[in-house]
C-alpha cells in the first residue's frame, strides 16, 4: 500500500530523512513515535504527496486519503456541516447528499447538535473531531494522523480511540499514526516504529506490549521509580 | 460514545444601541456647528442649514435633483463596478502568481501614483466632455485600490487551509469557493469601502472638469453664479447618496460576506 524506498528529505541544511525505507502493507495501522524533529509529520506529508522526496523514491497505492493534522485547519467562514462535506463535494457528491453523509460522521463523533456551529464557536477537542469526521466521511482507503489528540483531555482521547478502533476495523483502513506518546500508538497500533533524528528507524517488537509501554515509561520518567 | 450538548450566548444590544446613541450625537454636533458658524460667516460663503434645506426642496420639487442625481448615480455604478471587477480579477490572478504580480506592479505603481486631475485632462483629450471621460476617470482610478487590497487578501489566506484542499483533492473551483474567495472577503470589503469613497470624488471631479451634468457639473455651476445655498445642497445631496450607497448596499454587503465571524462574536 505504502512503500518507501531509501528516502532523504532535507529542509534547508537540517538533513530530516536520511536513507529510510519501509513498507506498510494494506490494512494495517502503523504507529510513528519519536521526538519532535525526528522526521514523523515529514513522513505523512510524504505520503499524502504535500511534500516531495529529495531522494529514493515513495510509492502510495492510488486510493482516496483522509488527513487527520496536528490542528484542525477548518474553514473558520463554513460550518461544522459544511466543513465535513466539502471533500465530499470534492469527490463528486452533491451538497445534499454531501451534507447528509457530513451529519452522519459529526452524530458518530458525538457532534450531533452542533452540525450549524462555525468552527470559532467550538472548542479545540470538538474542533478536532469535526477534522476526524471530515477524514472519514470520505472514506477513506489510507488515513495519517498527525498527533489528532494532542488538544484533548484524557477522557475524551480514551472516549476517541474506541470510536476510532471501531470504525477503522469496521472499513479495514490502512492507518499511519504519528504520535509522541507511545501508550496511544500501542492502543491502536498493529506495527508501531519509532523514528530517531537524523532519520533512523527502528520497527519495536509488540509481541509484549506491556514490557515495551514499562520500557518506555521508564525512559521518559529516569530516574523515577516504575 | 462522546457526547456534547450545544449552547449560544447572547448578544450586546445594549452596546449596540449606546453606539448608535453616539453616533446620532456626533450628527446632531456637526449640524449645530454648521448653523453657528452660518451666524458669524458672510451667507454670500456659508449657507446656513435652513437655506440649504429650503434649496434641497426647491431642487427636488423640480425634475433638477432626480435627474442630476441619476446622472451621477449611473456614472458611479458603472465606473465602480468595471473597476471593481477589474481589480478583482487581477487581485485574485496576482495574489496566486507572482509573475502576473511581477508583471502587472509597474501598472499599479503609475496608477496609484499619477494624480486624478490628470486623468481628468487626459481622458477629457481622448473622449471629449460626457460620461465616457468621467466612468473611464473613475474606473481607472478604482483599480489599483482594489488590486492592492485583493493581492494582500490572497497573499494572506492560511495556507494550510490551501494545503487541506490539495489533499482532500478541491478542484480548482471548488479552491476558490471554498478558501479562497472567503479568504479575501474581509481585504475585499475593505477595499470596496475605500474605492466607493474615492469614486465619489472621482465622479464630482470629472463632472466637474469634463461633463455638462451631473451633481459634480451643478455643483460648479452653482459656484460660478455664486448661488452658495445651491451649493450647499448638493453638498449635502452628495453626502446622502454616499450615506445611502454605504448603509444600504456597503453595510449590508460586508454583513452578508462576513456572517460566518458575527456567528463566532
Amino acid at each position: 500500500m505504502i512503500t518507501f524506498l531509501h528516502v532523504s528529505k532535507s529542509f534547508d541544511s537540517l538533513k530530516v530523512l536520511h536513507d529510510l525505507s519501509f513498507h506498510i502493507a494494506a490494512g494495517q495501522i502503523v504507529g510513528i513515535v519519536g521526538p519532535s524533529g525526528s522526521g514523523k509529520t515529514t513522513i505523512l506529508r510524504l505520503i499524502t504527496g504535500i511534500l516531495a522526496p529529495d531522494g529514493g523514491t515513495v510509492t502510495v497505492a492510488e486510493a482516496a486519503v483522509g488527513y487527520v493534522f496536528q490542528e484542525p485547519r477548518l474553514l473558520p467562514w463554513r460550518t461544522a456541516l459544511d466543513n465535513v462535506a466539502a471533500p465530499l463535494r470534492a469527490q463528486g457528491l452533491d451538497k445534499a447528499r454531501a451534507r447528509s453523509v457530513a451529519s452522519h460522521w459529526l452524530e458518530r463523533m458525538g457532534l450531533q447538535g452542533f452540525e450549524r456551529y462555525h468552527p470559532a464557536e467550538l472548542s479545540g477537542g470538538m474542533a478536532q473531531r469535526v477534522s476526524i469526521a471530515r477524514a472519514f466521511a470520505t472514506e477513506p482507503s489510507i488515513l495519517v494522523m498527525d498527533e489528532p489528540f494532542s488538544n484533548m483531555d484524557a477522557t475524551l482521547k480514551a472516549a476517541l480511540l474506541g470510536i476510532l478502533q471501531g470504525i477503522i476495523k469496521e472499513r479495514d483502513t490502512t492507518v499511519v499514526y504519528v504520535t509522541h506518546e507511545l501508550t496511544e500508538a500501542l492502543q491502536l497500533a498493529d506495527r508501531i516504529v519509532e523514528l530517531n533524528p537524523g532519520g533512523g528507524l527502528r520497527e519495536l517488537d509488540l509481541s509484549d506490549r506491556a514490557a515495551v509501554a514499562r520500557e518506555w515509561l521508564a525512559t521518559t520518567l529516569g530516574d523515577l521509580q516504575v | 460514545m462522546v457526547s456534547t450538548t450545544p449552547h449560544k450566548g447572547s448578544r450586546g444590544a445594549a452596546t449596540r444601541r449606546t453606539r448608535l446613541l453616539f453616533a446620532v450625537l456626533g450628527a446632531a454636533a456637526i449640524l449645530v456647528g454648521w448653523w453657528l458658524l452660518s451666524l458669524w460667516v458672510n451667507p454670500a460663503i456659508m449657507a446656513s442649514p435652513a437655506d440649504t434645506a429650503r434649496a434641497i426642496a426647491r431642487l427636488a420639487w423640480g425634475d433638477t435633483l432626480w435627474i442630476q442625481l441619476l446622472i451621477t448615480l449611473k456614472r458611479l455604478v458603472l465606473g465602480l463596478g468595471i473597476g471593481v471587477a477589474t481589480g478583482w480579477v487581477l487581485g485574485v490572478l496576482g495574489g496566486l502568481e507572482p509573475r502576473v504580480r511581477s508583471f502587472l506592479e509597474p501598472l499599479r505603481w503609475v496608477g496609484m501614483t499619477i494624480p486624478a486631475v490628470i486623468i481628468a485632462v487626459l481622458a477629457m483629450l481622448w473622449f471629449g466632455l460626457g460620461d465616457v471621460t468621467v466612468i473611464f476617470m473613475v474606473t481607472l482610478i478604482v483599480i489599483p485600490t482594489i488590486y492592492v487590497n485583493t493581492v494582500s487578501g490572497v497573499l494572506a489566506i492560511d495556507r494550510r487551509l490551501v494545503e487541506m484542499g490539495h489533499v482532500y483533492r478541491f478542484s480548482r473551483r471548488l479552491l476558490l469557493t471554498e478558501v479562497y474567495l472567503p479568504g479575501i472577503a474581509s481585504p475585499a470589503m475593505a477595499g470596496l469601502t475605500l474605492a466607493t469613497g474615492i469614486a465619489v470624488r472621482a465622479v464630482v471631479l470629472g463632472e466637474v472638469l469634463g461633463a455638462m451634468d451631473g451633481i459634480g457639473h451643478a455643483f460648479s455651476r452653482a459656484m460660478s453664479y455664486l448661488e452658495t445655498p445651491e451649493l450647499f445642497a448638493w453638498i449635502v445631496v452628495l453626502l446622502a447618496l454616499m450615506g445611502l450607497i454605504e448603509f444600504g448596499a456597503l453595510r449590508p454587503l460586508k454583513r452578508w460576506a462576513m456572517r460566518w465571524r458575527k456567528a463566532a462574536e
